[in-house]
């Protein structure tokens, strides 16, 4: 494997796309690094399915440039990615093992080695009792899987799903899930497409939000909600007068049955008001910081540049 | 290259498998015999009663001549009878198919006959009945009424008896020597002999039979497989296959490999019925020689079976290409069936082409039908059955078709790679113009 300097394993530099008068995707700039999970979030429309179509090489942008591994797109480089799209495509009439050796041949991956690793992923994914059954005789969700694992049949380094969980059982999800997680463990990239957030804020470390063709913000999990962070904090204590409100540290307090929600002054340091707190003699049962969840950031930002 | 013949070979075991092929490799042919055989079967299925026909013949002398004229020389009664007779009888309905019934008509008036036989034609007595009025000798005017007029072969045959009866009837009243008539009556025996660069043979019709096969197969196979290209691009449009694939494989490569595919399965087929039909010819003839009927096949060169694969590839691949190009810009199959129809009248039009061009291969009309890539499989084809060309208008033919071909190629490649991943709305000329010039 061939890893470039900068563990960057895709950079998309200002590319744009557009239909017509329609345009897609605008000035998207984003890197994706080398084994880590990389959520492309954003509502319906927003033109993430055009970015990743690009990525993969399907369509060409119309300006800005794309590199995979450190290389222009080329068709050695497409062996290394794996791609599952929106839109399932499978043929209907095949077998589900006829199919996913099709799929493996045209990876370059074939004979012996192939018809391993099929009932390698058909029993990860719990589909080998249907190697045999024509495809149109699947359910809508073990299609879906045999898709996924044509998308991964060939052991790509850069793995990209555009909505990968939509239309799973809980249980399909889950079993989903930890593959992805899998991949990542075992050194892969993989970019993927959703707008579930909960999902996304499980397993992503770097997402990147889209909205109306362009990019919203960019960066790890951990940096996005932080930047996003309100210091509200869930407080459960006894043996305080409750005159919270009076200490310069603290800008809000409301009242629960059994607990508050302190939202701190602006760079109020919370160890300090914890600090503050336990001077004053109460006993703290409960002192959790609030991040904001994906979810309402997602819904912040994207009602925000409606 | 791997991922080229992968798809050729998906291709090819896909379709070879399914119950379509299997369906129209057995069909095809079954049909082809019963387009041959069914008229036959059917007129003597008609013929199972005999016409009775009542004759008013007020000439006197010409009944028993119309008579012989029709059931004289009855084949089925002469076990001698040669065998083209039998078989010539067999087509045109048995000989003895007529009843002649002669009318008395002393004394009676002209309009009370007619009522009379009228009335016995209305009650399905007879089925027709003909009037030959006393002056027919000079005025050659007969009257024939019967209950079905769209039966032409009997009118015909009945029309063409009379014709021959009067003329005898003239000529023995011009006092000619009755073996004189016998000489004159005698018609041609027409033998046709095929002259061709690879020498001389008889020929009883089956040369034209071969042009109207040939023509046909041809049509009927670029058809088949041109239509087979249309659904599988957009099987794989509609599915969204096509994304998937573009993943892995250039468009380009994707394309081409669906039209190789194809075209195997379409030379497997030939060839199935290419062998089956050998086999056939070969056991017929051998068994219709042992019955003592000679028969001999119209020779069919080696270098025929060539030229057929040629023109057909180039066939194919010119209407194919165009059918994976249409298929690429609609969204679903019907939208592909209406949008078919100009291509599919392109081939009507090329099968049609044999007839003129059979008639006349040597024409200019011929020559230049045979250059345009779009009719040369068919008429090409047609003209060197009949009348082999020059190998240079062979040569030339094949270089225009390939070269369009290519032209082809490049224009759908073009078209493929931008329409197999827009989904909605079928495409408008304009966009795919601008599609083209990307």
């Amino acid at each position: 494997m061939t890893s470039n300097p900068n563990n960057i394993t895709v950079k998309v530099d200002r590319v744009s796309k557009s239909f017509g008068d329609f345009t897609a995707v605008k000035d998207l700039t984003l890197a994706v690094r080398a084994g880590r999970i990389f959520g492309l979030l954003g509502p319906n429309g927003a033109g993430k399915s055009t970015s990743i179509r690009m990525i993969v090489n399907i369509t060409a942008p119309d300006s800005g440039s794309i590199e995979l591994f450190g290389q222009k797109i080329n068709s050695r480089i497409q062996d290394r990615i794996g791609y599952l799209p929106e839109e399932r495509g499978l043929y209907k009439s095949m077998k589900v093992g006829e199919q996913l050796r099709f799929f493996a041949q045209l990876k370059n991956v074939t004979g012996k080695d192939a018809l391993q690793r099929i009932d390698t992923w058909l029993d990860r994914l719990k589909l080998s009792e249907w190697k045999q059954k024509k495809t149109r005789d699947l359910s809508k969700g073990m299609q879906q899987k045999i898709q996924f694992i044509s998308a991964v049949l060939h052991d790509p380094d850069l793995i990209i799903l555009d909505e990968p969980f939509s239309g799973l059982d809980p249980l399909n999800v889950e079993l989903l899930t930890d593959v992805v997680l899998n991949l990542k463990r075992a050194g892969k990239t993989v970019i993927f497409s959703t707008h579930a957030m909960d999902i996304a804020e499980k397993i992503c470390d770097d997402i990147c939000l889209i909205n109306r063709s362009r990019k919203v913000f960019d960066g790890s999990i951990r940096e996005v909600k932080k930047s996003f962070g309100r210091n509200l904090i869930a407080l459960r204590v006894e043996g305080t007068n409750g005159n919270l409100a009076a200490s310069r540290l603290v800008s809000n307090v409301e009242h629960h049955s059994d607990e508050m929600e302190v939202l701190l002054a602006t760079n109020a340091d919370p160890q300090e008001f914890l600090k503050e707190l336990i001077a004053s003699g109460a006993v703290v049962t409960k002192f959790e910081m609030i991040e904001p969840s994906l979810h309402d950031i997602f819904i912040e930002k994207v009602s925000e540049t409606q | 290259m791997t991922k080229l013949l992968a798809i050729i070979k998906r291709e090819w075991t896909q379709r070879v498998r399914a119950r379509m092929f299997i369906i129209t490799t057995v069909m095809l042919p079954l049909a082809m015999i019963m387009f041959a055989i069914a008229p036959a079967l059917v007129l003597r299925i008609d013929s199972g009663n005999p016409m009775r026909i009542v004759v008013v013949d007020g000439t006197g002398k010409l009944l028993p001549r119309l008579k012989t004229s029709l059931n004289g020389d009855d084949a089925a009664s002469d076990p001698e009878a040669n065998v083209a007779t039998r078989a010539n009888s067999i087509a045109s309905g048995r000989s003895s198919d007529f009843i002649f019934e002669q009318l008395q008509t002393a004394g009676r008036s002209e309009d009370d006959i007619k009522a009379e036989l009228e009335t016995r034609l209305r009650d399905k007595e007879i089925d027709a009945y003909l009037i030959l009025p006393p002056d027919l000798m000079q005025t050659s005017k007969a009257q024939f009424f019967r209950r079905n007029t769209s039966d032409l072969i009997s009118t015909r045959k009945i029309r063409d008896a009379l014709d021959g009866a009067l003329r005898t009837q003239r000529l023995v009243e011009a006092k000619v020597d009755p073996r004189t008539i016998g000489q004159l009556d005698r018609s041609v025996d027409f033998e046709t002999t095929r002259i061709s660069g690879a020498g001389r043979e008889r020929d009883a019709g089956g040369a034209f039979a071969l042009v109207f096969l040939v023509g046909f197969v041809m049509y009927i196979s670029i058809l088949l497989y041109g239509q087979i290209v249309l659904g599988a691009v957009i099987e794989e449009k509609e599915t969204r296959i096509a994304e998937v694939l573009f993943s892995s494989v250039r468009p380009f490569t994707l394309m081409t490999g669906k039209l190789l595919g194809v075209s195997l399965v379409a030379l497997t087929q030939l060839t199935i019925w290419g062998v089956a039909f050998a086999g056939f010819a070969l056991y017929g003839v051998s068994v219709l020689n042992s019955r003592g009927i000679p028969t001999r096949l119209p020779s069919i060169p080696l270098l025929f079976y060539v030229y057929f694969t040629v023109f057909f590839l180039a066939g194919y691949f010119v209407y194919a290409t165009m059918y994976a190009l249409l298929g690429s810009i609609v969204t679903t199959a019907q939208e592909g069936g209406q949008a078919a129809m100009p291509i599919i009248m392109l081939l009507v039009i090329s099968f049609y082409l044999f007839l003129p061009v059979s008639r006349n291969p040597d024409s200019a009309v011929s020559f230049w039908l045979s250059m345009i890539p779009f009719f040369a499989p068919t008429s090409m084809l047609v003209r060197i059955v009949t009348q082999t060309p020059p190998l240079w208008q062979i040569a030339l033919s094949l270089v225009i078709s390939l070269s369009t071909v290519a032209a082809l190629t490049w224009l759908t490649a073009k078209v493929y790679r931008v329409g197999m991943l827009m989904y909605g709305k079928r495409a408008s000329i304009p966009e795919v113009v601008r599609w083209v010039r990307t």
